[in-house]
């Protein structure tokens, strides 16, 4: 029984033994790198989802601290709205994500001891976390304006100033502009990252909401490249007039509106 | 010593005085070290011309040495600036928009961020080989320092950005070297070489400063260009089109 314990014990000891974290030039714990985040499948729906919505892998535990968003009514309406009408979708318009929506995408961290940038590939998005000065008044944001500070080995950063038009996915789950994020980056060995956010939105939500999952270090080969969203601005047309879809289709994908020329496929199709 | 020798006295002074100074003034200034040792280029930068307007302002001898057939595909190319659609700008035009621009440095790293529609840039200083067959609208950029100067070769650029609103362009064989050299605690030196053996007939060159933005507590702030998406409207070609 003794024994038992005193290995209860043992384990117990072992696993809290806090990770030491390398340190950077400049003395702090370094998050540098670039990481893959492992998001289950957020990026489709911060909640439990099945395989094949939106045509992603599924997941059953999403990234909800258990599962629901406490939306108030009005706002659970708006978002089966939302969800039946994709096109209020930012991101398929290639606006920014917003955070921490943005963090289900790789990046790549740059350290010094007054900023922290964060440089993702997706919608060639960055953010900056100053370490230091205070949020600005009255100026909103898609990514919100980043400050952080260590608790320890731990990069706690307050989000706020974030703007009403961004989203926590594509399953129509939204925010207000009281959307109030602290993000909690805490080096649990070498190669990972957990990821602790806590969101408040007393606009929109009941209590607030804890989110969870991590970032694992990519290979040494992997490195941030361009991400070129807006390409032609073609695909906006799906978004903004879905009603008359089939029609614009043809027209948007043979046409050039740059030079003005007459659309000759879209003729010889029977236009 | 007499009035006349005296006033001799302080001239040949007064001249060495200026000389002095004068050798001073040419000598190279030194850059403050980052803590790798590299010339720190760090801090909020832009340009202050119009070449973004007209890059031909910048260019030297105010020339663009065009291949008559480029000039010919240029006036049956396209008619709106690319930027109006919100793509990035390419290089070196990002470098010369009219918007901050933040340099970082780690060990091994430059990184390029840029107010105007978020774009940003990582360098890697280890003269890496460029990528192949793929393009990118600001290209593959590979740095590497020479003494006091960072040099950095852009390539896999593509043919879909041009030069400025002017509808100077390119071909996708469009190379750049840039070098930024710091000249003074708030200016940096920006020189970049131009190359298209498509488009013109001998490589160019642009050059420009950088000025550091030296406001207190100034930060860089987000810049969206697709919202509302009513960019396309303001940004008409002032060139006109050739009459058929």
């Amino acid at each position: 029984m003794i024994l038992a314990l005193t290995l209860i014990f043992a384990a117990f000891a072992v696993a809290q033994t806090p990770y030491v974290p390398q340190r950077t030039p400049e003395g702090f714990p370094d998050l540098e790198g670039v990481w893959q985040p492992q998001q289950n499948g957020a990026m489709f729906s911060v909640l439990p989802h099945k395989p094949g919505f939106l045509l992603g892998a599924g997941s059953k535990t999403g990234i909800v601290e258990g599962g629901v968003l406490p939306y108030q009514p009005w706002a659970a309406e708006l978002v089966k709205y939302r969800l039946d009408h994709m096109e209020m979708d930012p991101t398929g318009h290639c606006h920014y994500e917003g955070i921490p929506h943005a963090m289900y995408f790789p990046f790549q961290i740059f350290q010094t001891a007054d900023e922290i940038a964060v440089v993702h590939e997706n919608m060639h998005a960055y953010r900056i976390i100053h370490m230091k000065g205070k949020h600005p008044p009255d100026y909103l944001e898609w990514m919100g304006d980043s400050r952080g500070h260590w608790e320890g080995n731990t990069l706690v950063v307050d989000v706020a100033n974030n703007n009403d038009k961004s989203t926590f996915d594509m399953a129509g789950h939204f925010h207000s502009d009281a959307l109030h994020v602290v993000e909690r980056f805490t080096p649990i060995d070498r190669d990972n990252i957990a990821y602790d956010v806590l969101l408040e939105d007393r606009k929109v939500f009941t209590r607030p909401v804890k989110m969870h999952f991590s970032f694992k270090r990519a290979p040494a080969s992997f490195q941030i490249m361009e991400a070129g969203c807006f390409e032609g601005e073609r695909d906006q047309v799906h978004f903004t007039d879905t009603v008359k879809l089939s029609e614009h289709y043809d027209h948007e994908l043979n046409s050039d509106h740059n030079t003005g020329k007459k659309d000759t496929k879209a003729g010889a199709s029977g236009k | 010593m007499s009035d006349r020798r005296m006033a001799t006295f302080l001239a040949v002074a007064g001249m060495a005085f200026c000389a002095v100074a004068a050798a001073q003034a040419q000598a190279p200034y030194k850059a403050p070290r980052t803590l790798d040792g590299k010339p720190d280029l760090q801090g909020i930068w832009m340009t202050r011309n119009a070449a973004s307007f007209d890059v031909s302002e910048v260019a030297e001898g105010r020339q663009i040495p065009y291949l008559a057939d480029a000039l010919a595909r240029e006036e049956k190319g396209d008619r709106v600036d690319p930027i109006a659609h919100c793509s990035m700008p390419g290089v070196p035009r990002i470098t010369y928009m009219p918007f901050p621009i933040q340099i970082l440095q780690r060990p091994g790293y430059v990184v390029f961020l840029y107010e105007y529609q978020h774009d940003h840039r990582i360098v890697q200083t280890n003269s890496r080989p460029h990528l192949e067959d793929i393009d990118f609208y600001l290209g593959d950029s590979v740095g590497h320092w020479e003494g006091d100067t960072l040099v950095i070769d852009v390539t896999n650029l593509s043919d879909k950005t041009w030069l400025d609103s002017a509808r100077h362009t390119h071909s996708d064989q469009l190379h750049v070297i840039e070098r930024y050299t710091r000249t003074g605690p708030d200016t940096i030196a920006y020189e970049a070489t131009i190359e298209d053996p498509k488009t013109y007939s001998r490589p160019w060159k642009i050059a420009m400063p950088l000025h550091r933005i030296t406001e207190p507590g100034f930060e860089m702030r987000e810049q969206e260009c697709i919202e509302g998406d009513s960019g396309r409207a303001i940004h008409m070609p002032y060139r006109p089109a050739p009459k058929d």
